[in-house]
């Protein structure tokens, strides 16, 4: 990782060329005064940022900072884990994610995600795709979805003629980019992806990238990574986050710095912020 | 160091050895080991040449009797016990079932109630099968008056084979990795769609194997059935779930109290039929343990 | 692709709220917290046919007679109603399984665990679990038509009745080695490879790390485990009233014929004693008792599983 600070100029970013205007921003997301507790434990505290429409963000940061915390109230996975809530606000184009007319499950149909380690479901490729439509009672052709899926996913070709084949015997990199397939079958407007990556090797990653890249014209992608180059590489603005340890010695997560990624990685404003890209720490 | 040091410690290093002790007693464990299976197979071989002579298609074809036990079968035991493992199947194994995925998938386990029905489960497990037989006669067949019927004795065997049942099939549902429940919930499947469609079936060769494994303790099983009256000379087959019955262990228990040799080679042939019958099950269940774990 | 549209859609029309009820995911966890309960009501069913016959045999037998008297035969005319003999057997029985089945079992389960290649243990566990398998009707007649002869030809001196405390006891013994064996590998198992690693470390030996220190860590597991075989000897019915019979005697000398606790709740259950007879009720008082016991010791192991499994999980 300590690669990255020493040729900072030279990080390929995302800049100021991408064909979007990243002042007028589509909030899709409006985080207020975020903060998650898992029982009395405060994880992460008092986050404010937004994210834009069919934009890419990423969310960096040492380990335990957070990031993935927050990710997972995008989708209100944390709802999963007994004892966890999550105080503040988030809205999704207006409406308070946490309302209590809210239903998770709903939430989860328009949010798609993509976790860290590959996790197809052990059937067949074609289940894979299938499972969400089916389970959301989506009308139409399967075939069709199912087809549709895979090439926005770039997998079409690779798989077009194993589609009974158990998704388990694909490679990890083809398995994630199922998993991305699977996400897009449920037509979220959504995706969150947490640390999706991490367990590639470096050309599957390019590959997932790539996809990233592709599919940010249509979607609104939020991904976790632990990888600044990767972050530089594909997003469009970038939270850094931190862990720190407050005045009773508790460690929280904290939102250091939110901008826009050239920014990040070519003039932070926040001094951790260029101690963590120049490798001076984590 | 070593190539600081002389060669003299170098020596020392490896010329200590293993001390006879630990050879002994490594010996010491694998021969407890060697002696409790060797067990196994001393008992195998002295009921299959005990019951060798016995061993004819009589055996089956006929059925018991107490006048002549040279010719007596065992048909009543064989029926008996396939009608009180059929009911017991379809009673414990779904009702077993369905508790192990209300206590894997929805139980707080921070729930004072839960966490009772837990402990509690793990106490049925280990009451003794007599009480069982006490719970079927006081509770089943007198205050319910099913009386001593297939029904009452596969009801209690039922009860006592439940918490194995729900002790196999959280293992099983345990052993799904929780990334798939979550890959399913992310998609927008409800809990239930997630259990249904991706956690049980991932679960079933588990399931099975438990099932299968409570379901030969069952057969296997004569204590309670003594309290049901199944222990008087039944000389039919069961008509249905309100016919009197019999079944296999306890015909082997009757013929060991008659006092003549003849019902003790019965017995032994007797005896044949069922180790067979769980040895068959409990390969079918170790073959299909070892077929499908650990498909992550 | 109609990304556009959706993303309009989405972002102003449709709420998040629930877009159809799902009464079913109710119904469903209601059904499945149904079958959970089924347990419980068994347990609520057993207190339940034990208490009143057993309330009603108290009104009738006193409990000084019940436990004030070392002469039984509830069967019998005039009947007695001393319950120490079937104790006495019960625990006699029980002791002679363990000493058969402590060491051998624990002996297993460390080889298993410490000592065994994979391959070697995936031969040997399904083995033993063939073993805790056999039904004990078989054990029974094992020790009663083999065990017993055999000991009486060759300790001729022991004076071994043809029905005795001993083969039952040894027997009963063979029964639990395979919960002691499992059990107590199962928490050796648990114990984290740091510990032996660190013993190693130090120089001890495989069995001197076996010994003191993965027996140790494991210590609360296999006291589980030997609690649960004790309570598995003390409540076992066929193997007891094979091989060591009904004849109540008050004895510590393991060559006599002697009834159980749980031998004598089979004897009379099977029998003919009608229901509200004295007999009858006798049944349920020793089965209340037996059942209070072993769930004292149950309830125990359980806990004691439950004290390492947090610790280590």
């Amino acid at each position: 990782m300590s690669e990255i600070g020493i040729s900072m100029p030279n990080v390929t970013v995302r800049g100021p060329e991408a064909p979007r205007n990243l002042e007028s921003l589509d909030p899709v997301f409006q985080v207020e005064d975020l903060s998650v507790f898992y029982g009395d434990y405060e994880a992460v505290r008092n986050v404010d940022m937004t994210i834009g429409n069919r934009e890419i963000t990423a969310m960096i940061g040492p380990s335990g900072c957070g990031k993935s915390t927050v990710l997972r109230c995008f989708n209100r996975m944390n709802d999963l884990i007994p004892g966890a809530r999550a105080a503040g606000k988030i809205t999704y184009h207006g409406e308070d994610l946490y309302g209590d007319h809210v239903d998770p499950i709903e939430v989860r149909r328009r949010i798609g995600m993509v976790f860290q380690k590959p996790n197809p479901f052990p059937k067949s490729i074609y289940d894979n795709i299938a499972y969400g439509p089916r389970v959301n009672g989506m009308k139409g052709k399967m075939d069709d979805l199912v087809e549709q899926a895979l090439t926005q996913a770039a997998l079409w070709d690779e798989v077009k003629d194993k589609l009974k084949q158990n998704a388990l015997s694909l490679s990890g990199g083809q398995q994630q980019r199922l998993c991305i397939a699977r996400a897009i079958a449920v037509k979220p407007e959504v995706i969150l992806m947490d640390e999706p990556c991490s367990a590639l090797d470096p050309i599957a990653t390019t590959k997932i990238e790539d996809l990233m890249q592709e599919l940010s014209r249509d979607y609104t992608i939020v991904i976790v990574t632990h990888n600044m180059q990767q972050a530089a590489r594909v997003s469009d603005r970038t939270a850094f986050f931190t862990a720190e340890v407050d005045e009773a010695g508790v460690r929280h997560g904290r939102l250091v710095e939110f901008d826009e990624t050239s920014r990040i990685f070519t003039n932070p404003a926040d001094k951790r912020t260029e101690d963590y890209i120049t490798g001076r720490f984590g | 160091m070593a190539i600081l040091t002389t060669p003299k410690s170098a020596v020392q290093l490896a010329g200590q050895g293993r001390p006879l002790r630990e050879h002994v007693f490594r010996i010491a464990l694998l021969s407890s080991l060697v002696i409790a299976l060797g067990f196994l197979a001393l008992l195998l071989v002295y009921v299959v040449q005990d019951g060798w002579p016995r061993l004819d298609s009589a055996l089956w074809e006929n059925q018991p009797s107490i006048r002549r036990p040279e010719t007596a079968g065992i048909q009543s035991g064989i029926f008996g016990t396939l009608w009180i493992i059929a009911l017991t199947a379809l009673m414990a194994l779904p009702t077993g079932i369905l508790a192990a995925v209300y206590l894997e998938e929805y139980a707080d386990k921070t729930k004072w109630y839960n966490r009772l029905i837990e402990l509690n489960i793990s106490n049925l497990a280990a009451v003794p099968s007599i009480v069982y037989g006490i719970l079927g006669l006081g509770l089943i067949a007198r205050w319910m008056q099913f009386g001593f019927t297939v029904m009452t004795g596969a009801m209690t065997i039922s009860l006592l084979v439940l918490p194995i049942v729900i002790i196999s099939a959280r293992e099983a549902i345990k052993a799904v990795p929780p990334s798939i429940r979550e890959g399913s919930l992310a998609l927008g499947a409800t809990q239930w769609q997630t259990i249904w469609r991706q956690v049980l079936p991932a679960a079933v060769p588990g399931m099975a194997t438990g099932s299968i494994l409570a379901l030969s303790r069952a057969i296997g099983e004569a204590a309670p059935f003594l309290m049901l009256g199944a222990a008087t000379l039944v000389r039919f087959n069961p008509e249905g779930v309100w016919s009197s019955f019999t079944v296999l262990p306890i015909q082997i228990y009757s013929f060991i109290s008659q006092s003549r040799e003849e019902f003790h080679v019965l017995a032994a042939a007797a005896i044949v039929i069922l180790l067979a019958i769980l040895l068959l099950m409990n390969s079918v269940a170790i073959w299909l343990r070892n077929r499908y774990q650990k498909r992550w | 692709m109609s990304a556009q549209h959706r993303a309009t859609a989405t972002g102003t029309g449709r709420s998040l709220a629930r877009s159809r009820p799902r009464y079913g995911e109710q119904a469903i966890k209601v059904v499945l917290m149904l079958a959970a309960l089924v347990s419980v009501a068994t347990t609520v069913g057993i207190v339940f046919a034990l208490a009143e016959p057993t309330i009603e045999f108290f009104s009738e037998v006193s409990l000084a007679q019940f436990f004030g008297s070392t002469e039984w035969g509830p069967l019998f005319k005039p009947a007695h109603f001393g319950v120490w003999p079937i104790i006495v057997a019960t625990l006699e029985i029980t002791l002679i399984a363990i000493i058969v089945a402590v060491p051998l079992g624990l002996a297993a389960a460390i080889y298993l665990s410490e000592y065994a290649s994979r391959r070697v243990r995936k031969i040997f566990k399904p083995v033993l679990e063939v073993l805790a398998g056999v039904p004990t009707v078989v054990f029974g007649f094992f020790a009663l038509t083999l065990v017993t002869p055999l000991l009486q030809d060759v300790f001729p001196w022991l004076g071994l009745e043809p029905k005795n405390a001993l083969s039952a006891g040894l027997l009963v013994g063979v029964m639990i080695i395979p919960i002691i064996a499992s059990m107590s590998e199962d928490a050796m198992a648990a114990v984290p490879n740091g510990l032996r690693e660190g013993s190693f470390a130090l120089g001890a030996s495989k069995m001197l790390t076996s010994v003191r220190v993965v027996v140790p860590a494991a210590f609360s597991g296999i006291v589980a485990a030997i609690i649960l075989a004790i309570s598995r000897a003390a409540g076992e019915t066929m193997i007891v009233a094979i091989a060591a019979g009904f004849k109540s005697v008050f004895t510590l000398d393991p060559t006599q014929e002697m009834s159980t606790m749980a031998a004598f709740i089979a004897q009379a259950g099977s029998g003919d004693a009608s229901t509200g007879s004295i007999a009858y009720k006798t049944i349920f008082a020793v089965g209340s008792l037996l059942f209070l016991m072993t769930f004292a010791m149950n309830w125990f192991s359980a806990r004691m599983v439950q004290k390492y499994r947090e610790v280590y999980d």
